[in-house]
């Protein structure tokens, strides 16, 4: 049995400290460990963007990076991206109001990839943002609307 | 858009699920932990084709993981596709097979406490396998002395015996088509192909198996149909119906890859009854891919024409390569019949249909069902024939198509009604304005590296499977309406939402009719215990079908509030309208004309429950006789680099029929996807295997299997939507489907569009940067020489 580490995390603004095993993928230790299963696992292997959190404001794919190596990182995930009222970001709003989420199993990864580029282009173009999430697929919408939807918060 | 006639139906509204999905609290069958929940893997072959001649589980089970093996399993022959009937349903596969046809198939599976545990339990285990000679190719499949996937399936309950591994042939024959082609002024034919396209739907397929104290079970399982995926398991493992609840949870993405019970619901269940504990079962992307693809195809098409452009004959044969295990292609092959023969009228037509089995992952139902191939031969040969008359591409098929009035039969001979309602010229000539039709040029007059073309592609979809008389294909819905106390309105179905709103509409059908406010309207949670059957949430049939089953219900529903409603404002029920009060967030019934003669709907059921009246609830099972085409447009302008063969689609027009549009941000949406998908399939999507190990020449790895990225699509500028103004008769508002439209006819316009670049007609899609080179240098090759 391999020995288990406790990390500690600010994940959503909240502090926690699980106990991972040194193999433990962060995509794991965020749906099984935390309950927070809105990161979803998509292909285990860093090829659609699906499971992408913000670690320190910049997005990683949790299938790929081990909890340990995230030790006293704070976490964003799609859980805490509407405000502790529950009023939504208005990426969240964007997104309904275009009509960008279809099935909504990119949604997440999707909106986290479009709050990181906000932060660093607070109005970026069609093809910046198109750039930004290359690595994000979605197979329901052809990505029309999703780009539409973060074009749309640009200042 | 808004529609003066309707309340909230054709408005742009946010769909309900939305809220969940933009926080991360929708929940997918994956995101379900229960107690003491074990997680499974299955030891999965290595090997295109083998005999399993020993199993030893000893050392897994020394490790503490429950392990069943095909001796554990029932031995019963089934079909993971339940829309047929049974007399018409191919059974060739088991729970866990003998014999395994293809690499990835699942033989022996595991569960233990963790997932780590788990995946040494099968390590542990050690399996035997005979390998035996694999065929790949459905043609020398058919050969004599070719490897034997199967001696014998049942169909129904009759024993059916295979030879050549043929899994089933399908004929269809109106008039005479070779008296049809001697009467033609010009006949052309070419050949066709499409690739095994992954469905790639973002979630893989997960199932979750409680046991329950009772004997029974409770699954959460990635499905299009839980009333089917209890029928079946409960025929598998011998369980009462009444002890199966399988619970309805949100797909990832379907796109037809979950009509099918898939083949982890019964071996996670297997894994539950006999470890007595929950067990979870997630496939990785490798396995998911290996788990099933779209069906490919190889057409033959010839074609007899008038010189004014009609059609007089029709010939189209083709072979399918199905993959290891049939899920259904005898329907798949009467739909490619209907989708060729419902395209252009045929005075005189043939259909042939081979499917062949090979040692390579099942192919099923994938959007279209058949159609997107079929589609692309059809439309790459309008072109041809439009060419070859000089005349214009679009106006060869105005000259066709089968529209209003006409006898159609998409979904195979057996149904066939008549057209009602078409936007199909609307769309041609709207779209043709939109695109610059007129300057796109000829092929001849384009020089230079990149060159760029603008082709057209029309088609359609049926909205589900209905038909006046009983077919091979079940079709029917079932709903319950019930008005709450508070004038708030449940909706009960066992309809599912892949995505594209299907819920959502049928929320608004609901609350239009009933007159009230959306927001009061709520789709329940369902399972199959709590829900009457409906047959399959595919076929483009949620909205038509689903919808109009919720439609009557609530139709019936009203009939209960007028009543109750008489007799408290003592009105004539005949006479009472409902209509919603936004200032009061509710629904009033009123008598028109009279102000005294009001009173909320919530005011009703209230008086309805003090006094013993009884509910105000409907339930109705629905079967629609009609399958009306939902027909679509599609022009595409791509841009070919001659250098290095690659295509980029720049800019694109789509359009449906749709009849009266219920959400038209989500049908737009559709449009755009299904362009994508379509886009996919014509350029780029196929999963090729290895001829010496039958491997995925992918590795299962979505990046080299490749689908395209927001990088890859038109601007925002460069893509128009728009809907044909329609209204079918026998849609619930109006309505048709729009679905697996959206990507019927893209393929087509593609290839056409790429002639029109280089005037080069290329046949044999994914059209890869390889073929497209190719073809440059022969057609450079015969020009030198001078043809």
């Amino acid at each position: 049995m391999m020995t288990k580490r406790r990390v500690t995390l600010t994940v959503n603004g909240e502090h926690v400290e699980p106990l991972v095993e040194a193999n433990a993928l962060l995509v794991n230790v965020l749906r099984e460990e935390l309950q927070l299963t809105g990161t979803k696992y998509c292909c285990g292997t860093g090829q659609c963007g699906g499971c992408t959190v913000l670690v320190n404001g910049e997005p990683i794919l949790s299938c790929l990076t081990l909890a340990v190596a995230v030790d006293g990182a704070d976490i964003l995930t799609i859980e805490g991206v509407a405000k502790p009222d529950g009023s939504l970001d208005p990426i969240q709003e964007a997104f309904l109001d275009h009509g960008a989420v279809q099935c909504g199993f990119c949604t997440p990864g999707m909106i986290l990839m479009a709050k990181d580029l906000l932060a660093h282009d607070p109005s970026p173009s069609e093809e910046r943002i198109r750039e930004h999430l290359r690595g994000n697929l979605c197979r329901c919408t052809g990505y029309h609307r999703i780009v539409k939807a973060i074009g749309s918060c640009g200042q | 858009m808004n529609d003066d006639r309707f309340d909230v139906i054709g408005r742009v509204t946010r769909r309900q699920d939305g809220h969940a999905m933009v926080t991360g609290r929708q929940l997918y069958s994956s995101d379900i932990s229960l107690p003491n929940m074990l997680q499974a893997r299955v030891l999965r072959s290595p090997y295109p084709h083998a005999r399993i001649a020993a199993i030893d589980t000893s050392e897994a089970e020394r490790l503490g993981a429950v392990c069943i093996t095909p001796e554990d399993v029932p031995r019963v022959k089934y079909n993971e596709r339940q829309v047929s009937v049974p007399a018409k349903t191919y059974r060739d596969r088991t729970v866990l097979p003998d014999k395994v046809r293809h690499v990835g198939q699942g033989v022996v599976a595991v569960a233990a406490r963790t997932e780590a545990l788990a995946d040494r339990a099968l390590d542990a285990l050690d399996v035997e396998f005979e390998s035996l000679p694999a065929v790949f190719d459905p043609h020398e499949a058919m050969r004599d002395g070719a490897p034997q996937l199967h001696d014998a399936v049942l169909l129904g309950e009759t024993v059916l015996p295979i030879e050549r591994n043929i899994a089933c042939y399908r004929e269809a024959v109106e008039g005479d088509v070779a008296r049809g082609l001697e009467e033609a002024d010009l006949v052309v034919e070419n050949e066709f192909t499409t690739g095994r396209a992954y469905h790639g739907q973002l979630e893989s397929k997960a199932v979750v198996c409680r046991p329950e104290a009772d004997g029974g079970i409770t699954v959460w399982a990635t499905a299009q149909s839980i009333h089917n995926t209890r029928q079946l398991l409960g025929s598998l493992f011998d369980i009462p119906l009444s002890k199966i609840n399988v619970q309805r949870v949100p797909i990832g993405g379907s796109f037809g890859s979950s009509i099918q019970m898939n083949s982890s619901v019964a071996v996670c269940v297997a894994l539950a009854l006999k470890a007595q504990k929950s067990v979870k079962l997630v496939l990785t992307r490798e396995e998911d891919m290996y788990d099933h693809c779209k069906y490919p195809s190889n057409i033959h098409l010839t074609y007899g024409v008038k010189r004014d452009g009609t059609l007089t004959a029709g010939y189209l044969k083709t072979v399918v390569d199905i993959g290891g295990h049939n899920i259904q292609a005898y329907p798949l092959l009467g739909c490619m019949a209907g989708w060729f023969v419902s395209l252009y009228r045929l005075p005189h037509l043939k259909f042939e249909g081979t499917a062949v089995y090979t040692n390579k992952a099942p192919a099923c139902a994938m959007q279209g069902y058949g159609n997107p191939q079929v589609t692309f031969a059809v439309e790459s040969m309008m072109d041809t024939i439009a060419e070859e008359l000089d005349i214009d591409p679009i106006d060869v098929r105005l000259k066709n198509y089968v529209g209003l009035g006409e006898t159609f039969w998409g979904q195979g001979p057996t149904v066939r009604s008549v057209i009602r309602s078409c936007g199909v010229e609307e769309m041609l000539l709207k779209g043709k304005a939109m695109v610059g039709w007129e300057g796109r040029g000829s092929s001849t007059s384009k020089t230079g590296r990149f060159r760029r073309g603008i082709g057209v592609g029309r088609g359609f979809h049926t909205s589900g499977t209905g038909a006046p008389t009983p077919g091979e294909v079940i079709d029917y819905s079932t709903a319950m309406v019930k008005i709450n106390e508070d004038g708030s309105v449940d909706c009960l179905t066992a309809l599912m939402c892949h995505g594209g709103g299907t819920l959502d509409a049928g929320a608004k059908m609901v609350a239009e009719e009933l007159g009230v406010p959306l927001d009061r309207v709520g789709i329940s949670p369902s399972n199959t215990r709590s829900t009457g059957y409906d047959v399959c949430t595919h076929a483009t049939r949620g909205v038509y079908c689903g919808g109009a089953s919720l439609l009557r219900a609530a139709q019936d529903v009203k009939k209960i509030l007028f009543d109750f409603a008489s007799r408290i404002i003592d009105v004539n029920p005949d006479a009472l309208k409902v209509r919603p009060d936004t200032s009061r967030g509710q629904g009033v019934v009123c008598l028109p004309g009279a102000p005294a003669k009001r009173i909320t709907v919530a005011e009703v059921a209230k008086t309805a429950q003090i006094k013993g009246w009884g509910s105000i609830i409907a339930v109705v099972s629905h079967r629609q006789v009609n399958c009306p085409p939902c027909f679509v447009v599609n022009f595409v302008e791509v841009e070919v680099d001659t250098a290095t063969g690659q295509i980029r689609p720049m800019r694109a027009v789509a359009a449906v029929d749709a009849g009266t549009v219920i959400n038209p941000d989500l049908a737009a949406g559709q449009l755009e996807g299904g362009l994508c998908r379509g886009i996919g399939l014509a350029l780029l999507e196929d999963t090729t295997y290895k001829p010496d190990t039958g491997e995925l020449t992918c590795g299962g790895y979505l990046t080299d299997y490749k689908v395209y990225t927001a990088q890859d699509m038109p601007s925002l500028e460069d893509l128009s939507t728009f809907f044909a103004d329609t209204y079918e008769p026998s849609g619930p508002f109006g309505a048709k489907g729009v679905g697996e439209a959206a990507n019927n006819a893209t393929a087509g316009a593609v290839a056409n569009a790429i002639y029109n670049a280089v005037g080069i007609r290329l046949t044999e899609a994914p059209i890869t940067p390889e073929r497209v080179l190719s073809a440059l240098t022969r057609d450079a090759e015969q020009l030198q020489q001078g043809r």
